[in-house]
């Protein structure tokens, strides 16, 4: 791979880039929640919407695995960012 | 060559032991079933606490505390310890005459606190509600990044030559025919030791029942709520918690809640605490979520407009006088525990693995253990 995707951004929202993640994948980070507790990518505003399918192609092109293949990462409440005061107030579970 | 000690369990206290162990020279595979930090370790909150009771949690955390500052000098990459202090907020005027004793009996014990009051807590922190009774601050209490202190300590215990064996469960512990420790089960094979550190947390029955040593440890779930990146003006202290949190947390049944307040380095609030039985279930309930949220609202009106962006639950070993179990088991030779931190892990972790380093290795221990002895809980159905 050129030397230049190293800087190339893979996170925006946590500024993480390429190189980054593969060092993490080269340090044995086999996962995207792995890769995400290493290097923040996916822990910012958008929870990896933009990222995801990123990671997931650079963690299938450096290990070997299908991208099909690759456990999806932990996705809980909110889906989108929510006011704490809305997320405060009684409603329908 | 087999290994001097197997460690089963790769969150902060597991990892603790390999490094520790491993500094002292022993031989350690550390077991992991999942991957390092994907259990408890990566579920909790950032607060390196001094002042938990009883007074043997309050020594574990002091002297962690103090390993933490050396830790940041060791381990091979940041982990993001600071003293930040911490304040504790007590919000009923009913309560402040018994919290002004609590306080005191700290102070009598040498922990640097000091009370404030309503008025000193506005103008420490004028985003805090105005009609909260006062609280007490905590200048040497501290925080840590969970997640990097866990793969610090597990990569520097690598370097050390510990080997750090992920995906892989420990499925049975064999015996001689006179009780001894000879080997380790997973289903990769059979790995000869005789000596063997149980830090499995909440798993930590299991591998106990392994050897038929009984451990009084339950999953209980803890949620949390992460935040949009703040300015650090929103808190200046970065840790803001209820009074009495973990007395409160583990009052009654159902689900027990405690504001929880903490900025971490990146900006992010993590806003806690819950606690329930709930077996485990390590999913996050939304009227949980809800309640926990009202609770920290109602101590920080000025978070209504903020956004959460993420929530997880974890589930904290608990163990039932609030105690950590750590060191040698008495009816198994070569069999040791360290589990039972409930929400301390994070605090105790390091102290854990020194402790269990110093008993394995024959030093002497930084501090006494007979307290954290799991035959403590047969003498207590005795009495």
């Amino acid at each position: 791979m050129a030397e230049v995707d190293k800087d190339l951004l893979i996170c925006r929202c946590e500024e993480v880039a390429q190189g980054e993640i593969e060092a993490a994948i080269e340090e044995g980070a086999s996962s995207l929640n792995e890769i995400k507790r290493r290097t923040r990518a996916g822990m910012g505003l958008c929870q990896g919407k933009t990222c995801r399918r990123l990671v997931e192609r650079i963690l299938a092109e450096k290990t070997g695995q299908k991208p099909g293949d690759i456990q999806p990462s932990t996705h809980r409440p909110p889906v989108r960012p929510v006011e704490l005061q809305a997320l405060a107030t009684p409603g329908e579970e | 060559m087999y290994p001097d000690v197997v460690v089963i369990g790769g969150g902060i206290v597991g990892c603790a032991c390999a490094y520790y162990l491993s500094r002292a020279g022993a031989r350690v595979l550390l077991l992991e079933k999942g991957a390092v930090a994907s259990g408890t370790s990566k579920a909790g909150q950032s607060h390196v606490v001094l002042w938990e009771q009883p007074e043997i949690n309050m020594r574990l955390g002091r002297a962690s505390r103090l390993l933490y500052e050396q830790l940041s000098a060791e381990l091979p990459f940041d982990i993001e310890y600071r003293q930040t202090g911490s304040l504790a907020i007590v919000e009923k005027a009913e309560d402040w005459p018994a919290f002004i004793e609590s306080v005191r009996a700290l102070q009598a014990l040498d922990l640097n606190c000091s009370l404030l009051s309503s008025d000193e807590l506005s103008y420490l922190e004028p985003n805090l509600a105005r009609d909260l009774a006062g609280g007490a601050s905590f200048p040497e209490d501290g925080q840590v990044n969970p997640l990097y202190a866990t793969l610090a300590l597990a990569e520097a215990a690598k370097r050390n030559r510990a080997v750090i064996q992920e995906r892989t469960e420990v499925i049975g512990i064999e015996r001689s025919r006179c009780g001894a420790l000879t080997a380790v089960i997973t289903p990769a094979g059979r790995i000869a030791t005789d000596t063997v550190v149980n830090a499995a947390g909440v798993w930590s029955p299991e591998v106990g029942r392994m050897v038929g040593v009984e451990i009084p440890v339950k999953p209980r779930r803890g949620h949390i709520v992460v935040t949009e990146t703040l300015s650090p003006d929103i808190i200046h202290c970065k840790i803001i918690l209820a009074a009495g949190y973990m007395q409160t947390l583990t009052a009654g049944g159902g689900v027990a809640l405690a504001a929880n307040i903490q900025q971490t380095r990146s900006g992010n609030l993590l806003l806690g605490s819950s606690r329930e039985f709930a077996g485990f279930d390590w999913s996050v309930s939304y009227s949980v979520l809800r309640d926990m949220v009202a609770r920290n609202l109602r101590f920080l009106p000025a978070l209504q407009n903020v956004h959460a962006i993420h929530s997880y639950a974890g589930l904290r070993p608990y163990s039932p006088d609030l105690v950590p179990i750590i060191g040698k088991v008495d009816t198994v030779d070569g069999f040791y525990l360290a589990c039972g931190h409930e929400g301390a892990g994070i605090t105790m972790g390091p102290i854990s693995g020194k402790l269990i380093s110093e008993l394995i290795t024959g030093q002497e221990p930084s501090l006494p253990t007979g307290e954290l002895s799991l035959s403590r809980f047969e003498q207590r159905r005795n009495d």
